[in-house]
């Protein structure tokens, strides 16, 4: 999964992605969720690291299933839950097997403007840098007894907050001069090009049919349903 | 509020896709801000800091907390055309490298967080600042009156509630058009996101403000618009290119928005949702609650109609009010 | 011809104040200059105005045969390097050898593989070549660093504070490979020891040039260091008082090996004097 070309991982997940979340017939969607899970089982992503993400996701998948399944059935509350989960496991072991570098220059070789393929590059920089930032910031605010606030009546644990953040964009702006100057030294002209750029394998156009064939069926079946 | 793929009907969702690119393209084009090569490393440095910023949680009361969406200040920070660029970049790298949100969700998630919210954050600061012109206190620090203070907590506020409240809204109208297989009921989606919104705005609100004070304070020069003085130019021009006629638009915008899910709903919803249910063959045994609260939908979806009706009419009427304030004084 | 020439060169800040006033001078091919001064003295803001960051500046800069003017600034910066006081300002990708690829990629340059092969292997980082950057210490993001900018063969290094910031090893580490590269280069420093071990000429500037000439030369002159608020190395200094108190040292040491052998010399001519005695 590792190996493969970033478009062709882009394209498969986004067709599969799309077509999962037209379907709504019961069979079809766990279908999609089996097909996604086999996804992930084969994608070499630790199940573990998987697991915690897609956690992240679930309280909004919950509350809709829990309505869903309140006011409109338990096949359909079902039916959401495994409809949003497919698609979410999908889109995460898209993220978690792919590169920043290599999604970005996928998707500027997708054809995606340079203005946004070189701002997302740039960004994902800049963030790293900035986390790691914040980190320092809120390891020192520790050192000097502060533990995060309260509640919302806590004014002056949101004023630290709010300082904190702020001090994160007074060195962001620092920052971005000598960005400019950095990337004009080294001749970028602002559109983003790798130097290892890895070419369609009989490996990637596999994936992509393989997403297609399994999209374009559960498609077909999802229209037939209503024919 | 980043809402995953497979919970939103896709005649939303393809909705969302189409306003968000017509939005951000017209926006591009208009601005006639062609960035320029200088600009990307700074939009990049202010998109990487609201990034980390939203990692900062703040506490609501109780244990829980939550966290800064950073739209308003982005706007309020670096202008509303910036921020859209940059809260879209924000997004798909949280789409994309954290699997937070979805693709196909990618249009109402993007409609909501980089197109809304900092379009209202803005909107409301700047169409509120002029009233709260005459509020001056001594600060510490001096830089920031009190007016100035308010108008940028009522935009943050604004800027979450309302784009709560297109969230909520675009998973009820997801729910009345597809009988049931998507979104989550009126019922429960809009007091729910509502009811919670209107608490994390507050902090919002807050840190916001604290952010912009410490920027103020400390490198006032960083962010040129929170500085930025309205330069009078006189006549018709002067009033079409003022803050003020902008922040109108972007209020009637984001209004705009809301209308193509206002029409599927009324020709779709309420009784179109019994009629879809039937028609999907769906029991209504199976509900554990049968139609909610009798007059359940209409109700909510009336009040939340009439509530957000109201503010954009009463932003409007004051940005009306300032044009033509700034017109008679230019003549 | 000289490899660099700036002539009359001077730039005020938009506020009006002057950042640096009539600054001329020139760089032979294959000379190693530092730039000294004060914080605030326009070390940062020269090399800016070389490499066509500031403008509108007055008088000329001329890198190797190209004058800097309004659309030359591209072709000007073909022939610097700049390497940057925080290595975090000049890498951009997430991978060594990405990032050293990144700068002739984006200048189209031939032979990829060759240059970032040579310049690995001359900042001694080629087992670095799959590793992420970011998660580098200090002192081997700056060797990352050199080598992005070695891979596309500038005529001319520009080195902002290079030894800022590094741990006594890095430090020496970084400097025997500076003193190593047979390459023009300008440093802009605080570090005279550095400067000692580097530099075959020095530029004292505090807006305008106070002093052009040799460490060694410089270190005589109390009043220029004192007004340009430069401390000598603590070699030099113990020297300085040993002159002060009447030993007769001829000139003040500013390296090990000169230090030696003057010491050796005066001790020679004490021994000298007591068998005359």
């Amino acid at each position: 999964m590792g190996r493969l070309d970033a478009r062709a991982k882009i394209i498969g997940v986004v067709v599969f992605v799309t077509v999962a979340a037209m379907l709504t017939v019961t069979e079809l969607i766990f279908a999609a969720l089996a097909l996604s899970v086999i996804f992930a089982a084969f994608s070499q992503v630790p199940a573990r690291h998987l697991l915690k993400a897609y956690a992240g996701a679930l309280p909004f998948i919950l509350i809709a299933s829990v309505s869903v399944f309140l006011f409109a059935g338990i096949d359909r509350g079902i039916g959401m839950w495994a409809r949003t989960s497919a698609c979410v496991i999908a889109l995460l072991v898209l993220a978690s097997a792919t590169e920043s570098l290599q999604l970005f220059a996928g998707l500027r070789r997708l054809g995606v403007p340079k203005i946004i393929s070189t701002l997302l590059m740039l960004t994902y920089k800049y963030i790293v840098l900035m986390a790691d930032e914040l980190v320092r910031m809120k390891t020192a605010r520790k050192a000097r007894g502060f533990s995060g606030g309260r509640s919302l009546f806590d004014l002056r644990g949101l004023k630290i907050i709010g300082y904190t953040a702020g001090m994160v964009f007074v060195r962001a702006s620092d920052r971005a001069e000598k960005g400019y100057e950095g990337l004009k030294m080294r001749g970028f002209n602002f559109d983003l090009k790798t130097w290892r750029q890895t070419r369609l394998a009989a490996a990637d156009l596999a994936f992509i049919a393989w997403f297609a064939v399994v999209s374009g069926a559960l498609i077909t079946f999802q229209l037939g349903a209503f024919a | 509020m980043h809402i995953p793929d497979g919970l939103m009907d896709p005649m939303v969702s393809a909705i969302g896709w189409i306003e968000f690119m017509v939005v951000i393209a017209v926006a591009l084009l208009i601005s006639g801000k062609k960035f320029k090569e200088k600009d990307l490393p700074r939009i990049a440095v202010l998109s990487a800091g609201i990034f980390v910023a939203q990692m900062l949680n703040f506490p609501i009361g109780g244990g829980t907390t939550g966290h800064l969406v950073g739209a308003a200040l982005f706007a309020i920070m670096a202008g509303p055309v910036i921020a859209m660029v940059g809260m879209t970049v924000i997004l798909v790298i949280q789409a994309l490298m954290f699997g937070d949100g979805g693709i196909t969700a990618f249009g109402l998630n993007a409609t909501n967080m980089a197109i809304i919210a900092p379009l209202t954050g803005w909107g409301v600061y700047t169409l509120v600042k002029p009233f709260l012109a005459g509020l001056k206190t001594e600060t510490k620090h001096g830089k920031m009156n009190l007016g100035t203070a308010i108008a940028i907590g009522v935009g943050a506020w604004a800027s979450v509630f309302v784009s709560a409240s297109a969230c909520a809204a675009e998973m009820a109208v997801s729910y009345a058009i597809s009988g049931g297989a998507y979104g989550i009921a009126a019922t429960v989606s809009i007091p729910a996101m509502l009811g919670y919104h209107v608490i994390i705005a507050i902090g919002e609100a807050m840190i916001t403000v604290a952010v912009a004070a410490y920027v103020l304070s400390v490198s006032p020069n960083a962010f040129r618009s929170i500085s930025e003085k309205n330069v009078a130019v006189p006549g018709l021009k002067g009033i079409m290119s003022s803050k003020i006629a902008h922040a109108t638009v972007a209020v009637l915008i984001v209004f705009a928005l809301a209308l193509p899910l206002y029409f599927m709903y009324s020709s779709e919803g309420a009784d179109g949702l019994e009629k879809t249910m039937e028609d999907a063959g769906v029991d209504e045994g199976d509900a554990v609650l049968t139609s909610p609260f009798e007059y359940g939908e209409t109700y909510f979806a009336a009040l939340f109609a009439g509530i957000l009706g109201f503010v954009a009419t009463a932003l409007v009427g004051l940005g009306l009010m300032n044009i033509f304030k700034i017109g008679r004084a230019a003549e | 011809m000289s490899i660099l020439e700036i002539d009359g060169l001077s730039f005020s800040y938009e506020d009006g104040t002057p950042a640096i006033e009539g600054i001329s001078f020139k760089v032979e091919s294959g000379e190693k200059v530092a730039i000294i001064g004060p914080n605030g003295a326009g070390k940062s803001t020269l090399f800016s105005l070389i490499a066509g960051f500031r403008t509108p500046f007055t008088g000329k800069v001329i890198v190797n045969g190209d004058a800097l003017d309004d659309g030359s600034e591209d072709k000007v910066r073909r022939h610097l390097g700049m390497l940057f006081q925080d290595p975090d300002d000049q890498i951009f990708m997430p991978t060594v050898e990405e990032d050293v690829a990144f700068g002739p990629q984006n200048l189209a340059l031939d032979d990829i593989q060759g240059r970032v092969m040579n310049a690995l292997r001359s900042t001694g980082t080629e087992a670095l070549a799959k590793r992420v950057p970011h998660r580098l210490s200090h002192g081997m993001k700056k060797r990352v660093a050199i080598a992005g900018v070695l891979a596309m063969e500038p005529a001319i290094l520009l080195l902002d504070e290079p030894t800022s910031g590094l741990d006594p090893r890095a430090r020496s580490d970084l400097i025997g490979l500076l003193n190593g590269m047979k390459r023009t280069m300008l440093m802009a420093t605080h570090d005279l020891e550095a400067v000692a071990d580097l530099a075959d000429r020095v530029i004292v500037i505090n807006r305008s040039i106070m002093f052009d000439g040799t460490l060694a030369d410089l270190a005589h002159r109390k009043d220029m260091l004192e007004q340009a608020g430069i401390e000598l190395p603590s070699l030099s200094k113990l020297f300085s008082r040993l002159k002060d108190m009447g030993y007769d040292f001829r000139h003040i040491p500013v390296s090990l090996d000169n230090a030696t052998s003057e010491t050796a010399r005066v001790i020679d001519e004490m021994g000298r004097k007591r068998q005359g005695r």
